[in-house]
């Protein structure tokens, strides 16, 4: 095998691959082939690197050669969901669980029965033999080839996920919540699969939490019919040794709307990346998130919105906080092809900086090759508005509850834009409990 | 009415670009390519001292070593810099005394571009250093400045007569281990002027460059080093033109300005290089490296310019903004029609307390030209109470073209206060509609609101080349509607 | 002056003016009342040749000249002045720039010698001053932050400044207070000759008190479907557009 074998850590992935091969779902079929090369690209590509523009304020290689996960074990028998706010976040919500345990779906621990004709739901496993599945795994995102290293290790090593196809015209009559709990330490990779057919709806929600020196691996390939409506939200709040990289890649057909709020509170090191790419006219893509980090965590959002075809529309805005010595960035780019008339696109993102030793990186970026277009971006990066502070003092409002009242409101600026109410309730309680936490 | 919408395929004939004459005279250039020999040859002709030539021999072996960018949104056929001539001089007499010692063919010349270098009609209020190829061929309203204690000559003499201000000042802002192409510049280069303003003087006119090159296949590399001490001011203007030619010739200059506590440079560039036919045939490549050390508290550093030449731009004029509550300021026009590549932008580097920065980038293209704006903005971790501000708005023109923004915002302290903005837009059918109900031809109107969007910058120039720079605007865009 | 023959006009596929015939002779004044979306503004950006609005019957003469074959600054240049119900904003481009360019180019085009700076500047003050606008709105850019008001003060400044013959007035009352409304009128009457033709786009019959019009028509579904003296106007005002042809949606 060719490449870089200097670097211990892809080096770790390389030798888990071989090692588990044969007992990685769809050892005989088309997939073996698939993580064959997959593991072969990605050896020669080694984890990305400071060096490389997109992963210029995030070194993962460092990360993980530091880090040194070993493979998550499979985790059998009861689990003990750790205190954390987030750990029960949208339980109060009626919806389909399913639970995933380092990295391995559950059964006996979820609830997902009687759905509703022309929903299916399984775990990755099952579905490899079908041809949708094994379109979505393939596919290749041009315009992202900077995650291809990811996503090759992706596929080459998972082993699970949720796969959810709607029926065309089907709508999902509750949230289907993804429960993914890091019990023990390692690595665990997981592809989840969203295929929505034509007129097709639904929500998922996704929560992340766990104590343990984990590193998850998450890839979740979305394709949206014409006029299809797909609602994600994601909450992350796993462990200060925990490192997560979650790669969404979301195909949108015309007139079809996706809409995925990200929420950041835990993780020492994590990177969201979205890549969405208009396959139809008439469709809308918001990619929207907030942050909250203190100590030495580093998040790091990563946002290209491929307007391949006219008249779609997109929007990013992502809000952070930043206490501690802790680290934000932001890097987005809005790409107009040539014959992307009458596209919108927008970025924006904010920063607000609480400590001396925090900081912060953004990089907005436009590539645009149609002239009748409306692109912007904005970036702003500051601390907390003396004068608004001194305002509400003067109203007597003491210093803390001041900034508690201000931090909360520049990050539920762009809370207000997820979807569902109930949904936007449980974000601005798990922020609320963070800032709280921070002030304690 | 055929609006904006369609763009001409052919981009305005190659006779638009007025200054691609060629004027025949006699020079003496350096053998044809790049060696120590060609470092050694120019260092000779220049009678330079031998630390000089040290310096340009560490610079060369340090070229050796050193890649291309490539990193820039520009696309262009490998350079052979074997193939290409490092000097070369109109023959003249080696030292002159009077401007009627100049050839009358480079008094011509200038007279063509605009430049009247003649005593009775030069422009009052402005000083005027003209270079030709590798050598400076006249400056002019020495003995005035020289009253106010001002220094404006060729590099070469200020190297011969100020040494130790040279050998203080130079490569201390742009180290020649920067870059591919200003550590090629610090090798090789020939000609560029020097200013100094002694401590608490205002420079009493406006000074300026004016650059031309006349030579095939010869480089162009000037180096500019502008020092003003503390509490003085100084306002610089640089011109540039190059002949029509078909092969590329390449334009790399190092500028480096120095401003001490209290003291302001404002320094502006109207760039027109031959930006090449509209087959992308010829044209200069404009690799250039322009940065301004605000080393003193409350300095304060100008960069304004409008780019229109060259068939390709890679030119990033920025600001260290090391002294307390110093201040850099970058205004740029950027326009490219035919063929021409863009990358352009700047870099504000706060170190120290207090110290502002604003940044208003206007990108126009046209034709089937890239335009690239590529920033950043950085805060150091000591650097209390930053402050920027970027506002980068790009006007399309035609559906060939492209236009891209890369900023990068970095910020390691909580009390700076960053803020950047950014559109992209086109030219409304609506507003061209509403002039063109007033009866201004279509060009005419393209030109207008093109300068209305130009505006915030060309507000900055000095009044003497606002003028001209706004009819630039119009002419570069010309063929862009049709 | 005007001649409009059956004019048929198409925009986005739609036909909005179904059969126009209007003529408007040197020197006459005529107003056009009409509810909204009947076609008002469309006629008034057919005569100045806005690009989208697509002829597909009948003809525009224009001093004896077919308009279909002119650009819209020729016609500009020949003498039809629009004044906009929407004035259009232009960002960084001053009113002062604004009002010289456009009035020399329109004298280049007719071969006349281009105003100087200066005598520009005379002319434009010595306009300005009638209708209350005064130099601190001509530094500002055209029409950016100026009120509903201003921006129809300064379409009738353009208006007397490049002195056409035929100005179209579409809705140039609609924002503007009582006092504003006396100064345009004044503005517009003072431009009234017997070589100056207008029409005089408007809802309200207040305007008219003030520039009296020789004709009235009512434009209703893309049609002319009454035309009258003065009187008409006030007809209007009481019993509204009900009785002509409510077709006009
Ligand atoms: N681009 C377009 N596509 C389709 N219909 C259009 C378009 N532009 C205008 N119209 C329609 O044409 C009709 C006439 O519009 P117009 O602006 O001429 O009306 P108006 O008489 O001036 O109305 P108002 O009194 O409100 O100013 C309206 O129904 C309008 O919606
Ligand atoms: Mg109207």
């Amino acid at each position: 095998m060719s490449g870089n074998m200097a670097e211990k850590a892809a080096q770790n992935f390389v030798e888990a691959y071989e090692a588990a091969r044969t007992a990685l779902p769809g050892a005989d079929g088309w997939l073996a082939r698939r993580r064959a090369a997959a593991i072969e690209s990605f050896a020669g590509a080694g984890l990305p690197h400071r060096r490389l523009e997109e992963w210029k304020y995030t070194d993962l290689r460092q990360t993980l050669d530091k880090a040194g996960f070993a493979s998550a074990p499979e985790h059998m028998g009861a689990v003990v969901l750790p205190e954390a706010a987030a750990a029960s976040a949208f339980s109060t919500l009626d919806r389909y669980v399913l639970v995933f345990v380092n990295g391995r779906f559950r059964a006996d621990l979820s609830k997902a029965a009687r759905l509703p004709k022309g929903v299916e739901l399984h775990g990755l496993a099952d579905v490899l033999t079908e041809q949708w599945a094994k379109d979505l795994i393939e596919r290749r995102f041009d315009e992202a080839r900077q995650a291809e290293e990811i996503v090759d290790l992706n596929t080459a090593l998972m082993n699970d996920g949720m796969c959810l196809r709607i029926r065309k015209g089907v709508k999902l009559d509750k949230p289907v919540h993804l429960l993914f709990l890091a019990a023990d330490g390692g690595a665990s990779h997981t592809r989840n699969l969203i295929l929505l057919e034509e007129e097709a709806e639904g929500t998922v929600l996704e929560s992340h939490i766990g104590e343990a020196a984990s590193f998850a691996d998450i890839v979740t390939d979305v394709a949206l019919g014409d006029g299809a409506k797909l609602d994600h939200v994601k909450l992350q709040d796993e462990s200060a040794d925990a490192v997560h990289l979650a790669t969404l890649r979301g195909e949108i057909g015309a007139g079809a709307r996706l809409s995925s709020f990200t929420l950041t509170l835990g993780c020492g090191v994590s990177r969201g990346q979205s890549f969405i790419r208009f396959a139809g006219e008439g469709a809308e893509a918001h990619v929207n998130g907030a942050y909250a980090l203190r100590a030495k965590q580093h998040a790091d959002q990563f946002c290209v919105v491929d307007h391949a075809v006219p008249r779609c529309a997109s929007n990013t805005v992502f809000k952070g906080v930043l206490d501690g010595q802790s680290e934000g960035v932001f890097q987005g780019k809005v790409i107009v092809r040539p014959d992307a008339q009458k596209t919108d696109g927008r970025q924006m993102t904010q920063a607000l900086l609480l400590s001396r030793d925090a900081a912060m990186n953004a990089k907005p970026e436009l590539e645009i090759y149609a002239d009748d277009v409306q692109c912007a971006h904005g970036s702003t990066v500051g601390e907390l508005s003396k004068d608004a502070l001194f305002y509400l003092r003067s109203r007597g409002i003491p210093e803390a509850e001041a900034r508690r009242l201000l931090v909360l409101a520049f990050l539920d600026d762009v809370i207000t834009l997820a979807p569902h109410e109930e949904v936007r309730d449980i974000l601005r309680g798990l922020v609320s409990g963070w800032f709280e936490e921070a002030s304690t | 009415m055929a609006a904006v919408r369609e763009t001409v395929e052919t981009v305005g004939e190659v006779e638009k670009y007025k200054y691609g004459f060629f004027t025949d005279i006699e020079s003496e250039k350096a053998p044809l390519g790049l060696t120590e020999d060609t470092v050694r040859f120019i260092s000779a002709k220049k009678n330079e001292p031998a630390w000089l030539l040290e310096w340009r021999l560490a610079a060369f072996r340090r070229w050796l070593t050193m890649t291309e960018p490539t990193w820039a949104k520009v696309s262009y056929p490998p350079i052979d810099f074997q193939d290409a001539y490092y000097y070369s001089a109109p023959k003249q007499q080696a030292k002159l005394d009077s401007l009627d010692q100049v050839d009358p063919k480079l008094l011509e010349t200038y007279e063509k571009l605009g430049i009247p270098l003649t005593e009775q009609k030069m422009l009052a209020g402005v000083a005027v250093d003209a270079v030709f190829d590798s050598v400076s061929v006249v400056t002019t309203f020495k003995e005035k400045l020289a009253e106010a204690g001002v220094i404006f000559c060729p590099m070469s003499e200020a190297v011969a007569k100020h040494p130790e201000l040279v050998k203080k000042y130079l490569g201390s802002v742009v180290p020649t281990s920067d870059n591919f192409y200003a550590t090629l510049n610090s090798a090789v280069f020939s000609e560029g002027s020097f200013v100094y303003i002694p401590e608490g003087v205002r420079c009493p006119m406006e000074l300026s460059t004016y650059f031309r090159i006349n030579e095939k296949q010869t480089g162009q590399f000037e180096r500019t080093l502008i020092i003003a001490e503390k509490g003085s001011y100084v306002s610089y203007l640089e011109g540039c033109t190059a002949p029509q030619r078909d092969e590329n010739q390449l334009h790399a200059a190092v500028v480096e300005l120095v401003a001490l506590d209290d003291a302001e440079i404002k320094y502006s560039t109207v760039q027109n290089w031959f930006p090449g036919d509209e087959e992308g045939k010829g044209g200069v490549y404009n690799f250039v490296t322009k940065r301004g050390d605000c080393r003193g508290a409350n300095s304060k550093i100008s960069w304004t310019q409008v780019e229109t030449g060259s068939a390709i731009t890679w030119k990033y004029p920025s600001c260290i903004l090391r002294g307390d509550n110093s201040r850099g300021e970058f205004y740029s026009i950027a326009i490219s029609n035919g063929r021409q590549q863009v990358d352009s932008g700047t870099k504000m580097i706060h170190l120290g307390r207090n110290t502002t920065s604003r940044i208003i980038s206007k990108g126009i293209s046209a034709g089937k030209s890239s335009n690239t704006y590529r920033g950043l903005v950085s805060v150091h971790r000591k650097a209390e109470n930053v402050r920027n501000f970027t506002q980068c708005d790009s006007l399309l023109i035609g559906s060939k073209c492209s236009a891209h923004t890369v900023p990068y915002v970095e910020t390691k302290n909580p009390s700076a206060v960053l803020e950047h903005e950014a559109t992209t837009s086109k030219i409304s059918d609506d507003q061209l509609f509403y002039c063109m109900q007033r009866g201004i031809g279509e060009e005419e109107a393209v030109a207008l609101i093109v300068n209305g969007f130009c505006r915030d910058v060309l507000q900055q120039l000095p009044m003497e080349f606002a003028v001209e720079a706004q009819k630039l605007v119009g002419i570069s865009l010309e063929g862009s509607v049709g | 002056m005007l001649e409009i023959r059956n004019l048929h006009v198409t925009v986005d596929g739609k036909e909005i003016l179904k059969g126009i015939d209007l003529d408007v002779a040197a020197g006459e004044v005529h107003a056009i009342m009409g509810p909204n979306g009947s076609g008002k503004s469309t006629l008034s950006y057919v005569l100045a040749g806005r690009e989208g609005y697509e002829v597909t019957e009948g003809s525009i003469r224009f001093n004896g000249k077919d308009l279909s074959e002119m650009g819209v600054d020729e016609r500009a240049a020949a003498g039809i002045f629009l004044a906009f119900q929407y004035p259009l904003e232009i960002p960084g481009v001053t009113t002062m720039t604004f009002l010289k360019t456009a009035l020399n180019a329109q004298r280049k085009a007719r071969g006349e010698e281009e105003l100087d700076a200066v005598r520009f500047l005379k002319l434009v003050r010595e306009k300005a001053k009638p209708l209350n606008v005064n130099d601190d709105m001509l530094k500002r850019a055209l029409n950016v932050g100026y009120s509903g008001g201003e921006k129809k003060r300064a379409e009738v400044l353009q208006m007397s400044l490049l002195e056409p013959a035929l100005a179209v007035l579409d809705e140039t009352d609609s924002g503007l207070d009582i006092d504003a409304l006396k100064t345009v009128a004044d503005g517009v009457n003072a431009l009234r000759s017997p070589e100056r033709s207008m029409i005089v786009i408007t809802h309200y019959q207040r305007l008219l008190d003030y520039i009296v019009p020789d004709v009235v028509h009512v434009l209703s579904g893309g049609r002319i479907v009454k035309t009258g003296g003065k009187e008409l106007a006030l007809e209007l005002e009481k019993s509204g557009y009900a009785g002509y042809g409510a077709d006009a949606a």
